[in-house]
């Protein structure tokens, strides 16, 4: 009922007319409190997917739904209550502070003029808190570390009250512990508050480790999904990234090691 | 309380615009002027030229630098300026093609400058959209110098044939004034203008969102694309006026948002009106004292504000930089 | 005899210093203190200014000139001499294609160039200063000599001359105060630089603008109603009726309509025709004061 957040069955999408497909036949359901990863190499379709959920795209066949209504009948804002999104890239034009960004998150909920009451920046103060930034409310946001940064937009992304998160390679240039806090941070958000988080991600074995589910796409298609147990593979690996690799388990996961060339066995 | 010192500031231009003028009048006879308790010549010049002339400065001023404000966001970019978007070149286009084909009637100048800059802004703006309906600012700030550069050039070779004489009273136009002013003028831009400016205070909150990049501002709700319309057009209707009623005036749309920004911050909301007012305080400061600096001969406006503009916005930049 | 050789050595070698008095000297100065190289009386002569070509025809050197600027609009008979195009920045292609032994200009600051491409070419160029009634007796002496017209041109000088002076002594105190507008937007005024405010002061009126000092400039409308001229007078053929302008009724002499266009090329530098110029105005004046 209403934990299913997104519900995507069938989804083809062309380019141009004459393309093969960057998204070919994907089914991909988000409920409450589950994290799912998307992986996959580079031009595998994982950016187009995520805009053809968000209804950015419209698909050439499929459906998507978003709280059992088609993605494409909602009004902009109010699916902003719902979904909150974190893009890859993200860079203020101008000068801002982090708790003016944070309250930017609120938008969706405001009046026409956007005057924030007190409602608002109070769950401006409960997301800052949440994400572990409070302390840097007042600085630029142009001063912030990278993972400071990350989590700033988290908090944003929380501050819109949302019940789902959609995170577009949140850890792309941060060093280890701050990418394993950011894991760690959305993982609880999943778990513990029960919010949806889809993370698409280069790294396959954080993901397994933190994600309910894995899908992962190649050249458009998903070439398994479910569980980390059945998609962390030798043969899937291998035929979607295209190179060697050894699958152990760590604890009850399964993770892959890549295979130097003096390592492959004859 | 800024709001306070703002408004207070802006109304004592106005007076102060009203008050000083080649006519060498006394603050006080001014004033008296003012309530029509003076000689008939004293009470025309102080309510029929001075007044309108500091009113219609402030509109445009104000309005140049909401427009600026509105641009800089849509275009993500703090460099940019009003006369950007090729408006300028056109307007000057129309003008000088006025001139050139001894157009008769008061209104024929400002007319032929707002079609030129309309005409130009309607060709940046097609050729901005690419893929269908999509504004990409990129071009449109490149298509506003290149379509600005061609205007331009066709200007300079009207001017090539006509006589000397010609050619210098229309570049004096261009440089901007309020030499025109009337009350008319006043009725008839504020009239216009009220529709743009709401269009574009009631934008305020999808231009914050915009700060963050088009993707994430759609993602936290904003029609992006339509915003982009309404700004442009709305930005670009009230440039074209104001060039069509004071010639070409610069800085005043770039410099006046920085610095209502190092001031109040970037929140629209409060960014646009204060910038409203501080661009109308001085732009009538700037007339105020191109009519006396060198009186009887009358400086055009756009000089006094290039003139201040530049270390102004040279001690802005060093303060981005920062 | 070794007086009267010394005598003739004199006589040679007085228009080496500074030549002003000789006929068809080589070595005589124009107004921006250029050499003008001509060795005798100049055949073919290009005027690129339309005060040196009305100037060139009352002094009887019509028949020399081959070439004209396309505004060189007096007298008549200049129409039938073909035109170079523009007198400022000229086209120096089609100046030199006819020829010319000695080209004339007007003396501005964008002509430098000019004069040192022509020098390059070898061709004479003489640059004449223009601007104020004054500035005519010099530049018609300079004009007869250089193209052998001296006994014509020293003759008109002396007329222009004597006729200018008794005019002057003649002046009586101011009747009317006029301004002088050129453009409306911004208005434009006529100032002490230009001849027209002794052309107005000798047909009895004063420019309220004579405290300005160049030919014109940039004014406001309030300077104008402030300064109060009894009437306006409009130059240039594009200046639109001021009457029907809201911000110009404030102005005495618009609102009871003194407003009068002064037309004619005599108005638009110094000539011969200044005199009637100055009596055609005189009468003007006097019938729009009745109104």
């Amino acid at each position: 009922m209403d934990s299913l957040i997104l519900d995507a069955r069938g989804l083809l999408f062309r380019y141009g007319p004459g393309d093969a497909p960057a998204v070919d036949g994907v089914d991909l359901t988000l409920a409450q409190g589950e994290l799912v990863a998307i992986v996959g190499p580079n031009g595998s379709g994982k950016t187009t997917l995520l805009r053809l959920l968000l209804g950015v795209l419209a698909p050439e066949r499929g459906e998507v739904a978003v709280l059992g209504r088609r993605v494409g009948a909602w009004d902009r804002r109010h699916l902003a209550r719902v979904i909150a999104v974190m893009v890859q890239r993200e860079e203020p034009a101008f000068p801002l502070r982090v708790r003016e960004a944070v309250m930017l998150g609120r938008y969706p909920h405001l009046g026409p003029l956007g005057a924030p009451r007190a409602a608002d920046h109070a769950a401006v103060d409960r997301a800052l808190s949440r994400c572990d930034v409070a302390e840097l409310a007042q600085r630029w946001t142009a001063s912030l570390s990278g993972g400071e940064w990350q989590r700033a937009r988290i908090a944003r992304a929380l501050a819109q009250e949302p019940r789902a998160l959609v995170l577009d390679e949140p850890t792309a240039n941060l060093d280890l512990g701050h990418e394993m806090q950011l894991f760690e941070l959305v993982a609880e958000l999943a778990h513990q508050d029960g919010l949806a988080a889809l993370v698409v991600t280069h790294h396959l074995n954080l993901a397994a480790r933190y994600a309910d589910r894995v899908l992962v796409l190649h050249q458009g298609r998903v070439a398994a999904a479910g569980p980390a147990g059945l998609v962390i593979r030798r043969d899937v690996l291998e035929a979607v990234f295209g190179w060697p690799v050894d699958v152990s388990r760590w604890r009850d996961t399964p993770q892959f090691t890549p295979l130097k060339r003096s390592e492959i066995n004859p | 309380m800024k709001w306070l010192a703002l408004a207070l500031v802006a109304v004592t231009a106005l007076v102060a615009a009203v008050m000083v003028g080649p006519a060498g009048y006394s603050a006080l006879e001014s004033l008296r002027a003012l309530a029509g308790r003076a000689d008939p010549a004293t009470v025309a010049i102080v309510r029929d030229l001075r007044v309108p002339r500091a009113l219609l400065a402030f509109l445009v001023g104000g309005s140049l630098a909401v427009a600026g404000a509105a641009l800089q966001a849509l275009v993500r970019n703090p460099l940019a300026d009003p006369y950007l978007l090729g408006l300028s070149g056109g307007a000057g286009l129309g003008a000088v093609g006025a001139i050139a084909l001894h157009l008769g009637g008061a209104w024929a100048l400002p007319a032929c400058a707002f079609l030129g800059a309309l005409l130009a802004v309607a060709l940046v703006y097609r050729l901005a959209l690419v893929t269908g309906s999509i504004l990409d600012a990129r071009v449109l700030l490149l298509g506003g110098v290149v379509v600005g550069a061609f205007a331009a050039s066709l200007m300079a070779a009207i001017m090539v044939v006509s006589p000397a004489a010609e050619l210098r009273n229309a570049l004096l136009w261009l440089l901007g004034g309020f030499g025109n002013a009337s009350w008319q003028a006043v009725l008839v831009f504020g009239a216009y203008a009220v529709l743009p400016l709401a269009a574009l205070y009631l934008a305020s909150r999808p231009l914050d969102l915009l700060t963050l990049g088009e993707e994430p501002a759609r993602y936290l709700g904003a029609d992006v694309e339509r915003v982009k319309r309404l700004v442009y057009v709305a930005a670009s209707l009230l440039t074209a006026a104001a060039v069509a009623v004071s010639g070409i005036i610069g800085f005043v749309g770039l410099v006046v948002p920085h610095a209502i920004r190092l001031l109040w911050g970037h929140l629209h909301r409060s960014l646009l009106p204060a910038a409203f007012l501080l661009g109308g305080t001085l732009l009538v400061a700037a007339d105020a004292l191109a009519r006396t600096v060198i009186a009887p001969v009358e400086l055009p406006v756009g000089v006094v504000t290039s003139l201040v503009g530049v270390p102004v916005f040279v001690l802005l930049v060093r303060r981005w930089t920062r | 005899m070794r007086f009267r050789l010394l005598g003739a050595m004199l006589a040679l070698a007085l228009p080496a210093c500074g030549g002003r008095t000789t006929p068809s000297s080589g070595t005589s100065l124009d107004d921006v203190g250029h050499r003008i190289a001509l060795t005798q009386p100049a055949r073919r002569v290009v005027s690129l200014s339309p005060s040196t070509t009305e100037l060139l025809f009352a002094i009887g050197a019509g028949p020399a000139l081959v070439g004209r600027t396309r505004w060189c609009d007096y007298p008549p008979d200049a129409a039938s001499v073909p035109s170079v195009g523009d007198g400022l920045d000229p086209n120096v292609e089609l100046v030199v294609s006819r020829r010319p032994d000695l080209v004339v200009l007007y003396a501005s600051a964008g002509n430098q160039s000019v004069i040192a491409r022509l020098d390059a070419l070898g061709i004479a160029s003489a640059s004449l200063k223009l601007d104020r009634l004054d500035d005519l007796p010099r530049a018609t002496r300079l004009l007869g000599r250089l193209t052998g017209t001296s006994p014509r041109a020293d003759s008109l000088a002396a007329w222009y001359q004597t006729r200018l002076d008794s005019a002057r002594s003649a002046r009586a105190a101011p009747v009317r105060r006029v301004a002088l507008v050129v453009w409306d937007n911004p208005p434009i005024v006529i100032g002490a630089g230009s001849f027209l405010t002794e052309v107005v002061a000798l047909a009895g009126a004063r420019n309220v603008f004579d405290d300005v000092a160049q030919p014109s400039a940039p004014t406001g409308i309030e300077t104008i109603t402030a300064r109060d001229p009894d009437m306006i007078l409009l130059l240039g053929d594009s200046v639109p009726s001021l009457g029907r302008r809201p911000e110009w009724r404030s102005v005495r002499a618009v609102r009871e309509r003194r407003v009068m266009p002064l037309k004619g090329s005599e108005f638009e530098r110094p000539s011969f025709r200044v005199f009637d110029a100055i009596r055609s105005l005189r009468a003007s004046l006097a019938a729009v004061a009745q109104r």
